[in-house]
């Protein structure tokens, strides 16, 4: 840690890559690491789902830093993360799949997402838990490009 | 794209519009505010170039919000 005074995340992936670059600014980095945390914290949907669909952008991306961390306390067997990498969802339960095709058209297809894909997630887990995955969904997508942009070799 | 909106709003009597919605996530959003605000308040980039590469962000992605 460079700065005494920013705050670890325990659910960022890229906390080793980009701390650095915020040595300047570690009062931007802590908040960003508190909203980011939230994210995983906050209760609105379960880590389970938000893992999956992290790891989907991650995939779609080509992310390797963000594909190869795992959130701790969420289990996946080889068979889920294999259909993750490969964006086949036929392994997961309904609601999982419709969290999944969602954020399928997350990173370069935003406007192509309809009204039916949105209501799924919210007949799935709920208004409050749409909103809170596709706030998730949108940062993850957020931080692949900016770690892809500040250092491409983090690229498969 | 949908003009109409696409989730329940929080109370039969709230405007389902963005910040209604955030209204869910009161947590998340009051964190993203204080990040937001530490990112326009503070910093080495002047004002007007971060709000020159904002819009510039919002017409390529073409959000009318």
């Amino acid at each position: 840690m460079n700065n005494p005074a920013a705050t670890p995340s325990t659910t960022s992936p890229q906390a080793g890559l980009l701390e650095p670059l915020f040595a300047s600014r570690p009062e931007l980095w802590t908040r960003f690491n508190a909203f980011y945390d939230s994210l995983w914290t906050s209760g609105h949907i379960s880590r389970r789902v938000l893992e999956i669909c992290r790891l989907r952008i991650a995939a779609i991306h080509g992310c390797d830093r963000d594909w190869r961390f795992r959130t701790a306390d969420v289990f996946l067997t080889e068979a889920e993360i294999a259909a993750l990498h490969g964006g086949t969802f036929s392994i997961f339960d309904h609601c999982e799949r419709a969290a999944l095709d969602l954020t399928e058209k997350f990173p370069f297809q935003h406007h192509a997402i309809t009204d039916a894909e949105v209501k799924a997630v919210e007949d799935g887990y709920g208004s409050a838990a749409a909103v809170a995955l596709l706030t998730a969904v949108a940062f993850f997508d957020v931080r692949c490009r900016w770690q892809q942009v500040l250092t491409p070799s983090a690229s498969t | 794209m949908s003009t109409t909106p696409r989730l329940k709003p929080p109370s039969a009597t709230s405007t389902p519009d963005f910040g209604t919605y955030l209204g869910y996530i009161g947590e998340t959003t009051a964190a993203f505010f204080d990040l937001y605000a530490e990112y326009w308040q503070r910093g080495v980039l002047p004002p007007d170039l971060k709000e020159t590469t904002r819009l510039r962000n919002a017409r390529i992605t073409d959000c009318g919000y």
